[in-house]
């Protein structure tokens, strides 16, 4: 009995395990951390774009090639950098360093060629946008060559794009923040919305039991995965709910990281409505930058596509963590609510259930707060500065290289997905969850391109991202 | 609690693997996730905050069997 109560107090989890336990508080803390570095040096009149290199614009492969045998030892200490950071990361959180050294290595070779075939001054010709590149290559890879598992551990998907995202925070002023967040919070409310409700109701009426439509509804309309497994906690999912949803959204967000740029295409939309479009209709953050990226890439390059590829980042940051991802902990909280209150009262419960306020924090995205802090700092910083001052001194010095860094960060996660998606592994969804998240895609596409083109398009077309 | 519970399993590898595609556009590391997990005696994955009348305390012997 007393080796009972030591080991269940031995397993109670402390208050402080969260911050290094899960990945939201490492991109915070990585994120930051870049930032404050690159600060330092800009204050010291120095920069750390030594280290955020990059492949420059080249025509010729003796071109690239001078350009590596020039910067090789850069491009080693920067994957130097990232190894040793990222092996901190992996080793707190409690998987195996080994692994994820040799499957890093492999990630970070690959997202050097993508890189280097993204900055080829044909690439846009033959269509090989990186982000897109990264995620075909990964797909063929995974489905077609097959990789042993074990190197699965550097495919950290999540951790990758939050770290992106901590590191997108720096260079996006806090007053666009303030400026556009409210327009995302209320185009994004009623997408999501209108989106849980077709498909919870839809599944309903299919006869799917509350939980499944509640874990479907919230994956089609908050944010993906996330959402769907953060709800299947909240309203006790039965065990094989979960891979219901993962294997829908994941099958749907794949298409749409296509097809939301190619349609976006050939409609000309400027940069910033395509972003806010992207952000408000695709499911998960990594996917939905992966299409903005891709179709930010084209500015100045297709004739016809109007704005920068920052303004594309920045409409679909702002919709889908500011206008989305943040309000998970809300949504879990209203659903388990219902789910004591309204659906156990009717059927047999297997627990003894209470609500708990608490997890609208406890399930909040952190990452969000590493964006937020991030945009703050530079805001003040650049506060003062004339544009002119900017683009001379803050933006080569600071605003660059943790681009460079943040656009390596993301190259890793849409290269993970694409090795991380294995078609044949995603549980069947059957027919009934298939239809009701489907009508859930066709409403939430049609009803965001309609707010993003034709409601806001004025708005998401302006932005000014410096 | 079911954080305290023989036949709750919430560690997020363990779900990684239980979940094939929970990776590709999440994580079991993510915050969204809590400390959530599967309970194997009413096979449901649910929050470990919550209770229920099959509570069997924690125990490295105990915990074996119920994850074999």
């Amino acid at each position: 009995m007393t080796t009972n109560n030591t080991e269940t107090t031995d397993i109670k989890p402390s208050i402080w395990q969260e911050f290094w336990s899960k990945e939201d508080w490492w991109a915070v803390w990585l994120g930051l951390g870049i930032v404050a570095l690159a600060y330092i040096f800009y204050l010291s009149g120095s920069s750390i774009s030594w280290i955020a290199v990059a492949p420059a614009k080249w025509s010729t492969l003796s071109q690239l090639g001078a350009q590596f045998s020039k910067n090789g030892i850069k491009y080693l200490a920067l994957l130097g950098a990232f190894l040793a950071l990222f092996t901190v990361v992996v080793s707190f959180i409690g998987q195996k360093p080994k692994a994820f050294i040799l499957s890093f290595i492999f990630i970070f070779v690959l997202s050097t060629i993508i890189y280097a075939v993204g900055s080829w001054d044909q690439a846009n010709r033959y269509n090989l946008e990186p982000p897109l590149l990264a995620l075909a290559l990964g797909l063929i890879i995974s489905n077609v060559i097959g990789l042993p598992r074990w190197l699965d551990a550097g495919f950290r998907v999540e951790f990758y794009i939050k770290l992106g995202i901590v590191l997108l925070g720096a260079t996006l002023p806090f007053t666009l923040i303030i400026w556009a967040g409210p327009v995302a919070i209320l185009q994004a409310s009623i997408v999501s919305l209108v989106t849980f409700l077709v498909i919870f109701f839809t599944a309903r009426k299919l006869g799917l039991d509350h939980r499944l439509a509640a874990v479907l509804g919230a994956g089609g309309a908050v944010c993906g995965v996330s959402a769907s497994i953060a709800v299947a906690g909240a309203v006790r999912a039965k065990k094989e709910h979960p891979p219901i949803a993962i294997s829908l959204v994941v099958f749907y967000a794949i298409i749409l990281i296509f097809l939301l740029p190619l349609v976006s295409r050939a409609i000309h939309l400027p940069t910033g409505v395509a972003g806010a479009w992207i952000g408000t209709s695709e499911f998960a953050d990594a996917a939905g930058l992966a299409a903005a990226q891709s179709y930010g890439g084209l500015a100045g390059a297709h004739v016809g596509i109007s704005g920068t590829a920052e303004q594309a980042l920045a409409a679909y940051t702002l919709i889908k963590v500011i206008g989305r991802d943040i309000w998970i902990g809300i949504w879990s909280f209203v659903l388990a609510l219902i789910s004591v209150t309204i659906w156990e009262r009717s059927e047999r419960s297997e627990t003894n259930s209470k609500v708990q306020i608490g997890q609208i924090w406890w399930r909040f995205p952190k990452f969000v707060i590493g964006f937020l802090i991030a945009s703050i700092v530079t805001t003040l910083l650049v506060h003062g500065h004339s544009l002119a001052e900017y683009n001379k001194l803050v933006k080569p010095s600071l605003i660059l290289p943790i681009t460079a860094l943040r656009t390596w960060v993301f190259t890793f996660s849409f290269l993970s997905i694409g090795l991380t998606t294995r078609f044949r592994e995603l549980a069947a969804a059957g027919i009934r969850p298939f239809a009701a998240f489907t009508f859930g895609v066709v409403v939430n596409v049609a009803l965001g391109y309609f707010l993003s083109v034709i409601v806001f398009g004025h708005y998401w077309s302006s932005i000014v991202t410096h | 609690m079911c954080q305290k519970c023989a036949y709750f399993q919430n560690d997020p590898g363990l779900i990684e693997e239980v979940y094939p595609g929970l990776t590709t556009m999440s994580s079991g590391f993510a915050s969204v996730r809590d400390r959530d997990g599967l309970c194997n005696y009413n096979q449901i994955y649910l929050s470990a905050r919550d209770s229920c009348p099959h509570f069997t305390p924690y125990a490295p012997e105990l915990n074996q069997e119920a994850a074999g």
